[in-house]
C-alpha cells in the first residue's frame, strides 16, 4: 500500500518534471498570457486574436528559415541585408508591374543571396558558426549597402489596388489571416521537409557532429546549400508579408530580424550548437516574443521599458530552459 | 637562396598579419593618391575616432580569447554615457565616473554568472543583455540625446596633452596595461589556455570559472570607459549610440586576428583591426566617388571582411587538404 503511493508520487513528479524540462518556456508563456487575460479583458477579443496572428508574420518566417541555420550549426546575420534588399527591390516592382512579378523578384532575390552565402561558405571552406558568423556579417552589409542604393536611403510606398497583395497583407478567412495560413502551410512542408526527407534528417545530423556526418556519406555541401537557400527564401517572404501589410519599405527595413529570428530559435529550445531541435520548437519561440509584445502593449507599458522588459524576459527563458536542461540531467542519473 | 628566405618571411607575414597587410596596402594607395592623408592631424584623427572602440575592443578580444563572447558591449557603452551625464548634476565628478564604470562592471558580473556559471549560450544572453540595457538608456534618456551641464565634462573628451588628444592617451594607457595583462601575467595566460582547449586548462589546475567571469567583468568595465569617453567626445549622452557596435567590434577584433573560437589573439592585432576600419571611414570619403555614396563605403566594408575572414579559412582549408 504505501509502497503504491510511493510511486504514484514519484510517477506524478516525474510527469512535473519532464513538463518543467521541455515545455518551461510554453509554461511560462501560458501564465503571462493569462495574467494579460486578467489585467486586461481586451485580450481575448476577436480583433486581438486576428491582429496577433498578423503579428506573427514575418518574424515567424524569417525564424523557420534561420532554424535550419543553427540546426545544421551554422549561424546567418545576413537576414537584416537580405530582408532589406528584398523589400526595397519587391516593392518597386509592384508599383510598377504588380504582384505577381513583385513577390517572384523577391523570392529570385532572396534565393540568389542565400545561395551566394552558401557558394561563399563552400568556397572558403568554413564549416562552423564563428566562420559563417562574419562571413555573412560581411554580406549583411553588402546587402544592405544594395539597398540603400536601391532605394536611395528613402522609403518607398506601396501604392493602392496591387490586388495579390492587398489580399496577402490584409485580407482574412473569418478571423484568421491569409498570412498565418500561408506560415501554417510554409510550417508544415518544412516539417515534413525536416523529420521526413533524407536531406531534412541530414540537417541535424550534419549540425551533430559534421566531422562524423561527413565521413558517414551525409551530403553535407548539399545541406549547406539547401539551409541557405532555405533561409533566404524564407526572408524574402517575411520581406513581402510585413510591406504587403504596411504598405511601405524602410532603406533598413531587415534591421533587428537577424537578431530577433536567433532568439526566437533560441528561446523554443534549439541549441545554438546544432544537431538538436526542431520548426515546431521555434514556432513556440515566435509565440513568446510576439505574445510578450502583444501583452506589454495592452498593459499599457512604455515603449523604452518593453525593450527592457523583452531583454529580460529573454534573458530568464534562455537561463530557465537552460537550468531546467541541468535539472532533467540530474533526474536520469538519479 | 637568400631571396627565396625573405619571399618566405615575405609570405609569411602576410598571411599572419592580413589586417597589418590590408592597412598597408591602403597606406601606399593613398601616399599615391593623397599625400594629404598623411599628415599629422590626420593621423591624429583617424587614432581619436578610433580610440573609443579600440578600448572597447581590447575588452572584447579578453572575452573572445578566453572562449566566450559579448554582445553587450554596444548597451553599456550607452549605459555608462547616459549614467554619467545623469549623476553629474548630483554628485561630484569622480562619484559619477566611478558609478559609471561600476554600472559596466556589473553588467560584467551579471553577463559572467549566466554565461560562465550558468553555462547559457553568451552569443544569445549577451545579446538579450544589450536589449534589456537599451531600453534602460532610453528610459533615463526620455529616449532623446541628453546634454552635460558640467562643460569640463566636454572638454575633456575634446582636449589635447602634447599636442596630442587626450582620448589617445586613454587609450594607450588602456592598450599598456591590456598588454601587459594578457601577456606577461598568470591571468593572461590562462584566458589563452582556456580558449585554447577547456578541458585541458581545467584539468591542468586552471581555475576556468574565476578566469572568464573576470574577462566579462573587465569587458565590462572597459566597455563602460569607452562609453565615458564617446559621451565626453560628443559632450552628450544617448541610447542609439550603442546600436550595432557590438557586432562591429566583434568583427575589427577577428578581423585583426583574433580567433572567435578562443585561444589566439592579441591587444596589437586588435588595435590594427579596429584601426583598419577607423583608416577606411576616414580615407574613402577623399575620393570623389565614394564620398557622394555613402552606401558604397559600406559595401567595400562588407566585401572587405568576406575577403579577409574568408582568405583566412581558405588558407585553412588548403592545409587541411595538404595534410
Amino acid at each position: 500500500m504505501e509502497t503504491e503511493t510511493k510511486t504514484k508520487k514519484s510517477a506524478l513528479n516525474r510527469i512535473v518534471y519532464k513538463i518543467l524540462n521541455e515545455y518551461l518556456v510554453v509554461v511560462g508563456i501560458i501564465l503571462f498570457a493569462v495574467f494579460t487575460m486578467i489585467m486586461e479583458p481586451n485580450f481575448m477579443t476577436v480583433s486581438n486574436m486576428g491582429n496577433l496572428m498578423r503579428q506573427f508574420g514575418p518574424l515567424a518566417f524569417v525564424s523557420l528559415g534561420m532554424t535550419f541555420i543553427i540546426l545544421a550549426g551554422y549561424i546567418d546575420l545576413s537576414i537584416a541585408g537580405m530582408f532589406s534588399l528584398v523589400s526595397a527591390v519587391s516593392i518597386s516592382q509592384a508599383n510598377q508591374y504588380g504582384a505577381g512579378r513583385a513577390i517572384l523578384v523577391g523570392l529570385l532575390i532572396g534565393l540568389a543571396a542565400g545561395l551566394i552565402n552558401s557558394l561563399l561558405l563552400l568556397l572558403f571552406g568554413v564549416q562552423n558558426s564563428a566562420g559563417a558568423l562574419f562571413i555573412t556579417y560581411g554580406m549583411s552589409l553588402i546587402y544592405g549597402a544594395l539597398a540603400l542604393m536601391y532605394s536611395n536611403g528613402a522609403t518607398i510606398h506601396l501604392k493602392d489596388g496591387v490586388s495579390g497583395l492587398e489580399a496577402l497583407g490584409k485580407g482574412a478567412v473569418g478571423i484568421v489571416p491569409i498570412s498565418f495560413i500561408l506560415f501554417l502551410a510554409l510550417l508544415a512542408l518544412l516539417f515534413f521537409l525536416q523529420s521526413k526527407t533524407y536531406i531534412g534528417r541530414s540537417v541535424s545530423y550534419t549540425g551533430g557532429n559534421p566531422v562524423a556526418s561527413r565521413l558517414s556519406g551525409i551530403p553535407v555541401k548539399r545541406v549547406t546549400l539547401l539551409i541557405f537557400s532555405l533561409c533566404g527564401l524564407m526572408t524574402a517572404v517575411g520581406a513581402i508579408v510585413l510591406f504587403s501589410r504596411v504598405t511601405s519599405s524602410g532603406p533598413t527595413e531587415g534591421t533587428g530580424y537577424d537578431t530577433n529570428s536567433i532568439m526566437a530559435v533560441v528561446i523554443g529550445g534549439t541549441s545554438l550548437k546544432g544537431g538538436k531541435g526542431n520548426v515546431l520548437r521555434t514556432v513556440v519561440g515566435v509565440a513568446v516574443v510576439t505574445l510578450m509584445s502583444n501583452c506589454l502593449n495592452l498593459l499599457g507599458v512604455s515603449s523604452y521599458m518593453q525593450d527592457f522588459t523583452k531583454g529580460i524576459i529573454m534573458i530568464l527563458a534562455i537561463w530557465l530552459d537552460n537550468r531546467s536542461g541541468m535539472m532533467g540531467g540530474a533526474a536520469v542519473e538519479d | 637562396m637568400k631571396t627565396n628566405m625573405k619571399d618566405l618571411n615575405v609570405k609569411r607575414i602576410i598571411s599572419e598579419q592580413k589586417a597589418l597587410s590590408a592597412l598597408i596596402v591602403i597606406a601606399i594607395f593613398m601616399l599615391i593618391l593623397k599625400p594629404s592623408f598623411f599628415s599629422g592631424f590626420n593621423i591624429l584623427t583617424i587614432l581619436k575616432s578610433a580610440s573609443v572602440l579600440m578600448i572597447i575592443g581590447f575588452g572584447e578580444a579578453l572575452v573572445i580569447i578566453s572562449g566566450g563572447v559579448d554582445l553587450s558591449v554596444g548597451g553599456i557603452m550607452c549605459l555608462s554615457g547616459v549614467v554619467i551625464i545623469r549623476l553629474m548634476d548630483t554628485m561630484p565628478m569622480p562619484a559619477a565616473l566611478l558609478l559609471a564604470v561600476g554600472s559596466g562592471a556589473l553588467v560584467g558580473f551579471i553577463n559572467g554568472f549566466l554565461s560562465v556559471h550558468q553555462k547559457t549560450e553568451p552569443f544569445v544572453i549577451t545579446l538579450g543583455m544589450g536589449l534589456a540595457l537599451t531600453g534602460i538608456c532610453l528610459q533615463l534618456s526620455g529616449g532623446r540625446p541628453i546634454y552635460a551641464s558640467k562643460a569640463s565634462f566636454g572638454a575633456f573628451g575634446n582636449s589635447s596633452l602634447l599636442g596630442v588628444p587626450t582620448l589617445i592617451w586613454c587609450m594607450l594607457a588602456v592598450m599598456a596595461i591590456m598588454y601587459y595583462l594578457i601577456r606577461y601575467t598568470q591571468f593572461g595566460r590562462s584566458c589563452y589556455a582556456i580558449g585554447g582547449d577547456y578541458e585541458i586548462a581545467v584539468y591542468s589546475g586552471i581555475n576556468a570559472l574565476k578566469i572568464q567571469w573576470s574577462a566579462y567583468v573587465i569587458s565590462g568595465i572597459l566597455a563602460a570607459l569607452g562609453g565615458v569617453l564617446l559621451s565626453s567626445r560628443l559632450n552628450s549622452g544617448s541610447a542609439t549610440y550603442g546600436g550595432p557596435t557590438a557586432l562591429y567590434v566583434c568583427c575589427c577584433v577577428v578581423l585583426g586576428g583574433t580567433s572567435f573560437s578562443g585561444g589566439t589573439g592579441g591587444m596589437i592585432r586588435t588595435a590594427i583591426g579596429i584601426l583598419l576600419f577607423s583608416t577606411l571611414d576616414n580615407a574613402l570619403p577623399m575620393f570623389s566617388a565614394f564620398s557622394a555614396n555613402v552606401y558604397l563605403q559600406q559595401l567595400i566594408k562588407g566585401a572587405l571582411v568576406v575577403i579577409v575572414v574568408g582568405i583566412e579559412y581558405y588558407s585553412k582549408k588548403l592545409k587541411r587538404e595538404r595534410v
